[in-house]
């Protein structure tokens, strides 16, 4: 039975997180378990309760980001809500007027609804979540916006859903940086987590590489030749002023900052043409050299905690991942499997890195824990698959995929399932980054 | 620290002294304040010693090599992932290195190239380096360090786009320009 099904889970997470009693503590996931079982949603299309036609269809369209956002968290079982309602109009949107029985048969355990208003330009949006088995409010949230905000209040609800049942937030508003080639250039890119709203942010003209996010997310490190020489620049986001931090001779490429925002790991050759990684404070521009190999270092990765990091190095004759813990300088090498593994990036809980790895004539996605143990494939025979990034809540990974013919960019959830194509339109994507939490 | 973006030469002397190792033995690197030392930044290198110098901006551009010297400035070509110059590349290295001994005041751009299959950061590195073995080279056939610098492009520029060892074979270079 339904409800004895959603009881029963209640139960367990109510041991488990152990406020019994708190109608605010209840939490209908229990997202640190692996044995967890979606959770059955129902999102019918919105209402439109104002006086003016929706003819942008934005009601359908705001329901269908929610059922996205929700579905691709893997987290919840996204009930065919047609059946229901197909005529939305019909259908109440609060607790007094909904329907109940009819979500109940179709076995809905939670239900979110939603009410527009367009006024010209205006959005009004009321949105709400209930336990349906319950039959009682969880969240309810008024929205004022513009109707191309539509897809911005949608994920902030999606959000908010994701909140109240799991005790976290989600990436439903978090951003991804990537490269775009156009004709001979590349530029630096960023859009929504889901692909919406792409926009490219750099004028360089030139080829430009690497794209990394600052902890705050509001600056973004990028390599660029457009001085004739591989440098480093930082894109302040909110002022789009852009400034040049690093010119050495040689390559000045992979920018990676440390988790405080103020360092930011990098590669320089300088005059010998040997690749060394070091630290450049952002406000001194001082340099601490970090690394010391005649191989190549290159791609560092700091931990969460920044007391290591871990980088590519071919001082065992092929480039594999190592990690240095910067206090006492030690270095140890953490992958053994294949004989090419780059791209590493440092989950956000800090007890795994993933990277890319050949195998055969392509590369796939790897995740191993950092003491080594747990080597995981987490992309098979798609393609060649490259530069993956961790999302800000370590439940996710972006990366480029050449799969459907030429190079986009791909999320999937971090076991490796829901791969899902995000980019579009022209142009090879490649060397996708993923924000922090942008708010 | 605010930047020069016109077309001076730039060289901060900013010098890291090594032990006998070779190891780096002063780990924060004080910063110059400025400019103005470009002249003492080329004769101030000891044996020894790593520059951190600024890379130079602007300056005339790099030109492809005239049908006349086409001869000299020939591509040389990279094993999968490797950067020992193989006995032709130094052939064509030799060709090119009595040829610079006799124009002094010509100046020469190594581009590092890589092909497609590896990874487009570590192909940054792996390209420099290519750069670098040329200019090693170069220089031990007597031309001047200070006329020749290196560019790696990685993958980032094939010249052929091919996904064949034809192709990559091609890609895999050195290639010269001068000024």
């Amino acid at each position: 039975m339904k409800r004895s099904a959603l009881i029963s889970l209640l139960i367990a997470a109510s041991v488990l997180i152990a406020w019994p009693g708190s109608a605010l503590a209840k939490v209908y996931l229990d997202i640190l378990s692996p044995f967890a079982t979606r959770l059955p949603i129902a999102v019918p299309a919105f209402k439109n309760t104002g006086s003016q036609p929706d003819t942008e269809n934005i009601a359908a369209k705001m329901a269908a980001v929610i059922r996205q956002d929700l579905d691709l968290s893997g987290f919840f079982r996204v009930l065919d809500a047609s059946a229901v309602s197909s005529d939305p109009a019909s259908s109440g949107t609060t607790v007094d007027t909904i329907k109940w029985d009819s979500w109940t048969i179709i076995g809905a355990e939670a239900l979110v609804t939603g009410g527009i208003s367009v006024n010209g330009s205006e959005l009004v949006a009321e949105l709400r979540l209930f336990d349906a088995v319950q039959r009682q409010s969880i969240v309810g949230k008024r929205y004022f916006g513009r109707a191309e905000d539509a897809r911005l209040i949608a994920h902030k609800f999606s959000n908010e859903i994701f909140k109240n049942l799991a005790g976290e937030q989600s990436v439903f508003e978090t951003r991804i940086a990537f490269e775009k080639r156009s004709q001979g250039t590349k530029e630096i890119s960023i859009m929504d987590f889901d692909g919406a709203h792409a926009e490219t942010i750099t004028e360089m003209n030139s080829i430009c590489l690497s794209p990394a996010w600052s902890p705050d997310g509001k600056k973004i490190a990028f390599t660029s030749y457009a001085d004739g020489n591989p440098d480093l620049y930082i894109k302040d986001l909110a002022s789009g002023k852009t400034e040049r931090v690093s010119h050495k001779k040689g390559v000045n490429i992979t920018p990676a900052w440390s988790p405080d925002g103020r360092r930011i790991a990098l590669t320089l050759s300088l005059n010998n043409g040997n690749s060394e990684i070091y630290a450049l404070d952002v406000a001194t521009r001082d340099l601490e050299r970090l690394t010391d190999d005649p191989a190549n270092d290159v791609s560092p990765t700091w931990s969460p905690a920044g007391d290591a990091i871990a980088f590519v190095s071919s001082r065992s004759g092929s480039p594999q991942i190592f990690l240095l813990e910067l206090a006492g300088k030690k270095v140890r090498r953490i992958t053994f499997e294949g004989s090419y593994n780059t791209s590493p990036d440092w989950s956000p809980k800090g007890n795994k890195i993933v990277y890319a790895g050949q195998q055969g004539g392509t590369f796939n996605i790897f995740v191993i824990n950092t003491d080594g143990t747990l080597f995981q494939q987490l992309t098979h025979n798609q393609g060649r698959n490259e530069d993956p990034s961790w999302s800000p809540d370590g439940r996710f990974i972006t990366f480029s995929s050449n799969r459907s013919g030429k190079n986009e960019i791909y999320i999937m959830r971090s076991d490796g399932t829901g791969q899902k194509k995000i980019s579009g339109g022209a142009g090879e994507k490649t060397n996708p980054a993923w924000s922090p939490f942008l708010k | 620290m605010k930047r020069c973006y016109t077309q001076v030469l730039l060289a901060v002397v900013l010098v890291c002294f090594l032990a006998a190792t070779g190891a780096c033995t002063k780990k924060a690197v004080k910063k110059d304040s400025g400019l103005g030392e470009e002249t003492a930044a080329q004769g101030m290198k000891k044996p020894g010693e790593e520059g951190l110098e600024e890379a130079r901006s602007g300056g005339p551009k790099w030109n492809d090599p005239t049908p006349e010297m086409a001869a000299y400035f020939k591509d040389i070509s990279f094993e999968y992932d490797r950067v020992t110059l193989s006995p032709e590349a130094k052939e064509s290295l030799n060709k090119l290195g009595e040829w610079l001994l006799k124009k002094t005041s010509v100046q020469v751009l190594v581009e590092g190239h890589c092909d497609e299959r590896g990874t487009a950061e570590y192909n940054l590195a792996l390209g420099e380096r290519r750069a670098h073995a040329a200019k090693q080279y170069l220089t031990q056939l007597g031309v001047n360090a200070d006329r020749i610098s290196t560019l790696s492009y990685g993958k980032e520029r094939p010249i052929d786009p091919g996904h064949t060892e034809a192709a990559w074979s091609k890609n895999r270079r050195d290639h010269f320009l001068y000024r």
